[in-house]
């Protein structure tokens, strides 16, 4: 393969800005976007809410300043306060940039973008179009691409850096059309290969393809991770694929009910009821089924998420996508019978840990997107800022990598590297005697996180979850790989995903346990309050010697000092 | 039996994936394995096809991402008909096939096949850069971000429903043109090529125009309305269709060569195919024979002229479209049978 300048991992909302703007930022480069799907499949399409930008169109007095505000206290005073001023300064410019691309927003009476309230945030601010805002988001920036030229390497799978001292050579990635391991040396390298979220499995809202493959790269070429044990939970996921039901459902008055046919939530938010903040209803939920109240099933433990009383006009004609998925994918339509559902790990607050420019700390590789952790959602990611994030700090790593690029010679990887990596992760097809099988390791995989590291933590429960994902990695050593074709071997890339999310689920334990206090997502039974004495810091998870190893960083504090945080 | 009615309670059934295989590096031609697994209600065709490749035969390869029915991974044909496995429901499904108990999948048409259920997607691709489809803003790069363009509702909803379009290549794999001609521009990149030509911000409107009209383009079209039928957003492409031929006439004028003379040949074709319906199919009504007569002419003026108010007896006969265009599909499955037996 030819040099690169620059290449970019991933064709989600993050990778496609940065290709954008890196073309932009110097045309002469030689830039590539690899993508282990086609960039317009990619996990942005699925952001249905919006993006949030204090444009002034809905409420007059919204300032940015007042997002910025938001924004930290939502994080529970995680975030790091110069990088929340750059997310929410940039918001306007960045929304109007996309708007005037050709992004279909909604509109407003007076024709101007059309914005719309969101959790956590204290004006209504979140720019959308209807219910499928990353939809039209990712589809403007990948045709934007296409105008502009962008070289993709589409359906390739990353899976190392090439790595020398402190520095990258660039990138090894598998074209999964034929099977070969390919190099592809680079300058500088832009990891934007999305969330981690669905490590959890079937308890996640995510695509299949979450599985953290940018953030495990980075962490096996010794970069650290920052904030992992932050996952933030869903309360109302499908009962048995964890895809999202909206908030929609309760915001027009759904209940929740349990196998005794009680409305349980007004045990734990008499007032709010069902409308309590996304944490509580989930932890309510996850109590009610703890305790043995929820409906039992092959697809898990479950309640009822109840439109039935709503009346069958009013849902065809508010809920119509809610309807729809929960008869496509439940097969139950909510005007005859209630909705299975249960909480969904949805978004990972942690990841690849970089500075404001997104720069990590290996030479010539930046990180953005959901992958990375700049930090800007601390411990609690309100809805409506992650669009923002990758468009945001996507641009930022675009600009950064090719004003960089300069700096750094040209990387080079051998054959021999190649040929390595090529055994290595075939080396499940040779799999004989007693292996392990696939499908069975990613459900226990899900399953052990969810009851140990999921939304109600412990020290005993996360000293077997960490034990269990030992146990794991062992056993993955003899899974097998039951299709031994070159051509688009999708077994081999599930076995791939499986290993990126076992490394990384290590760190999430790991950050888990450690934490010995409840912040944001992160709630400790044996903690239960904020202890910003001890724990007011990122934690940084690093691979040292074949083990997580962790420190710790200061958060930059700035204007806002610490208050607790109460809604 | 006990258990065969304890199941039923349950909701299970057994079912029979009939799917379609081949690995380039290994088969000379496809072939079909069968696959009989209990499927339980809600269950989807694409949970069911994991559950196959996770505990029979992990080499089935498919496509599937989102599991959420919004990002296009998981088009396939199910039972014939092109659509997403993941929002499928097996049991509906199993209602309708032919060979009860049993549902055949098979990879997406007029696409090249790569492995499996698994089709390329490049030359889609291909084709949306050839028509352009993206919005070349009238706004200098340079000034982007400033300050917004105004568009009203009214704009925003001449393409709201086509950008619900997640290019799962359904319409794709039903066109019927697309069958003989592989260069054709294709359903979905019509819908969006229109989507960029409605919108104020664009620039290039005449540009991508001139593209469309050429050999392969939206004057190729034969207004079977498969696409529009089988889209799994249910968008109405042929809207799109009529709408860039409408401003293919209205900006190019009448007498461009090119867009006129494809609609003179959409004519005689449906004329020529007119009376093959004559002489092959039973069904000789008057209404047939008035709506052959009378809408077709009348369909096409709409076409071409479509801002004026539709004529008389097109809004009072709905119900003649619905005909024809049942009779229409008909047809071309008859023209299809009988390239079959020339061919056998
Ligand atoms: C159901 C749902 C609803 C949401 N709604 C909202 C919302 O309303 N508002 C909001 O702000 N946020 C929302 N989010 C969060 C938001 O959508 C995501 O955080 C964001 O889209 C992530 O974008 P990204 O560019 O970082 O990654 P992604 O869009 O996930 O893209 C990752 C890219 O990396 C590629 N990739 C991954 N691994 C590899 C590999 N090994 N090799 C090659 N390529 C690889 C993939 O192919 C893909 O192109 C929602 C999330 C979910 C799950
Ligand atoms: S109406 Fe036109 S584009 Fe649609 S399927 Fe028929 S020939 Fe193809
Ligand atoms: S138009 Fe419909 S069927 Fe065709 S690609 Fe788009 S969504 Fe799929
Ligand atoms: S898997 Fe995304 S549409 Fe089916």
């Amino acid at each position: 393969m030819k040099p690169f300048d620059i290449v970019i991992v991933g064709g989600g909302g993050a990778g496609l800005y940065a290709a954008m703007e890196a073309m932009k930022t110097n045309p002469a480069l030689n830039i590539a976007v690899l993508s282990k799907v086609y960039p317009n499949r990619s996990h942005t399409s699925a952001a249905q809410g919006g993006a949030n930008a204090a444009l002034g169109n809905k409420a007059k007095d919204d300032t940015v300043e007042m997002h910025i505000f938001d924004t930290i206290k939502g994080s529970d005073y995680l975030a790091d306060q110069d990088a929340v001023d750059v997310l929410c300064s940039e918001a306007p410019k960045i929304i109007r940039e996309l708007e005037n691309m050709g992004t279909p927003w909604s509109r407003m009476e007076d024709n101007t973008i059309a914005q719309r309230p969101f959790g956590g945030a204290g004006r209504p601010r979140c720019c959308y179009c209807s219910d499928k805002t990353g939809h039209t988001i990712l589809q403007t920036l990948y045709e934007q691409c296409l105008k502009k030229g962008v070289i993709f390497f589409n359906e390739y799978f990353a899976l190392n850096l090439s790595v020398s001292g402190s520095r990258s050579n660039g990138l090894i990635a598998m074209n999964m059309k034929t099977g070969k391991v390919e190099a592809f040396p680079a300058r500088t390298v832009i990891l934007a290969t999305g969330g981690y979220a669905k490590m959890y499995w079937n308890r996640s809202s995510n695509a299949a393809g979450n599985t953290g493959d940018g953030q495990a790269i980075a962490y096996r070429a010794g970069i650290p991770m920052k904030d992992m044990e932050f996952v933030q939970f869903h309360p109302t996921g499908l009962r048995k694929s964890g895809l999202l039901v909206t908030e929609g459902a309760r915001g027009e008055g759904g209940y929740l009910v349990n196998k005794d046919g009680e409305r349980f939530m007004a045990r734990y938010a008499k007032e709010k009821m069902e409308l309590g903040p996304r944490d509580l209803v989930s932890r309510s939920i996850e109590t009610e089924i703890l305790q043995g109240r929820g409906f039992d099933s092959p697809a898990g433990t479950y309640v009822h998420l109840d439109l039935t009383h709503l009346g069958a006009d009013l849902i065809k004609s508010r809920l119509p996508q809610i309807r729809e998925m929960a008869m496509n994918f439940e097969g139950v339509d909510p005007i005859e019978e209630p909705i299975p559902v249960k909480p969904t790990a949805h978004y990972s607050m942690g990841g690849i840990d970089t500075d404001n420019q997104t720069r990590t700390v290996m030479e010539g590789v930046y990180a953005a997107g959901e992958c990375a952790c700049v930090s800007v959602h601390g411990a609690n990611r309100l809805g409506g800022n992650s669009l923002l994030d990758i468009l945001v700090f996507g641009r930022i790593a675009g600009r950064t990598a090719a004003e960089e690029a300069g700096k750094f010679t040209q990387g080079r990887i051998t054959d021999a590297e190649l040929a390595e990596q090529f055994e290595e992760i075939r080396g499940g097809m040779h799999a004989s005697g007693r292996y392990e099988r696939y499908g069975e390791l990613r459900e226990e995989l899900g399953r052990t996180l969810a009851l140990n590291v999921g939304i109600f933590r412990e020290s005993s429960l996360l000293q077997k979850g960490i034990a269990d994902l030992a146990e794991l990695r062992e056993r993955f050593k003899k899974v097998r790989i039951s299709d031994s074709s070159d051509v688009f071997n999708t077994n081999l890339m599930q076995v791939l995903e499986l290993k990126n999310m076992l490394d990384l689920a290590e760190t999430v334990a790991a950050g888990a346990y450690a934490r010995q206090e409840s912040r944001g997502s992160h709630t400790r039974i044996d903690f239960p309050v904020r202890d910003d004495a001890n724990w007011h810091k990122h934690t940084l998870a690093t691979l040292v010697k074949g083990n997580v190893t962790l420190a710790e960083k200061p958060v930059t504090m700035g204007r806002y000092e610490l208050q607790e945080r109460t809604y | 039996m006990t258990v065969s009615t304890d199941q039923h309670k349950e909701g299970n059934k057994e079912v029979t994936f009939r799917v379609f295989r081949f690995n380039p590096q290994v088969d000379s031609k496809s072939y079909f394995d069968d696959y009989t697994i209990p499927v339980e209600r809600g269950v989807t065709v694409l949970r069911s096809l994991n559950y196959i490749k996770e505990h029979i035969d992990g080499s089935v390869s498919f496509r599937a991402f989102c599991q959420a029915g919004i990002c296009g991974s998981c088009g396939m044909r199910v039972n014939g008909l092109s659509q997403l496995a993941c929002t499928t429901q097996v049991w509906d499904v199993l209602a309708k096939s032919r060979e009860p108990g049993v549902i055949k999948v098979e990879p997406l048409r007029n696409l090249p096949l790569i492995k499996d259920l698994i089709v390329d997607m490049d030359p889609l691709v291909g084709k949306m850069v050839h028509y352009s489809n993206w919005v070349d803003s009238t706004m200098p790069e340079a000034q982007m971000g400033k300050k917004e363009f105004l568009i009203s509702e009214e704009e925003f909803l001449r393409y709201d429903k086509a950008t619900d379009c997640i290019l799962c290549a359904s319409c794709v794999s039903e066109c019927s043109i697309l069958r003989a001609n592989k260069e054709y521009v294709s359903p979905a990149v019509l819908l969006k090529s229109y989507r960029m030509s409605v919108d104020s911000r664009d620039s290039m409107h005449e540009q991508r125009l001139a593209e469309l009209v050429k050999d392969h383009g939206v004057w190729d079209c034969t207004h079977c309305y498969r696409c529009q039928e089988s889209c799994v957003k249910s968008i109405p492409i042929m809207d799109a269709i009529h709408g860039l031929r409408e401003d293919a006439i209205e900006s190019r004028g009448k007498n461009d060569t090119s867009g006129s003379k494809h609609a003179e040949a959409f004519m005689t074709d449906i004329e020529k195919k007119g009376k093959l319906i004559e002489a092959t199919l039973p069904i000789r009504t008057n209404g047939v024979v008035w709506t052959l007569q009378n809408l077709l002419p009348m369909a096409m003026k709409m076409i071409m002229k479509r801002r004026t108010p539709p004529p008389p007896p097109l809004v009072k006969s709905v119900k003649g479209i619905k005909i024809f265009r049942a009779m229409f599909r008909e047809m071309t499955e008859h023209v299809k049978q009988d390239h079959k037996s020339h061919n056998k």
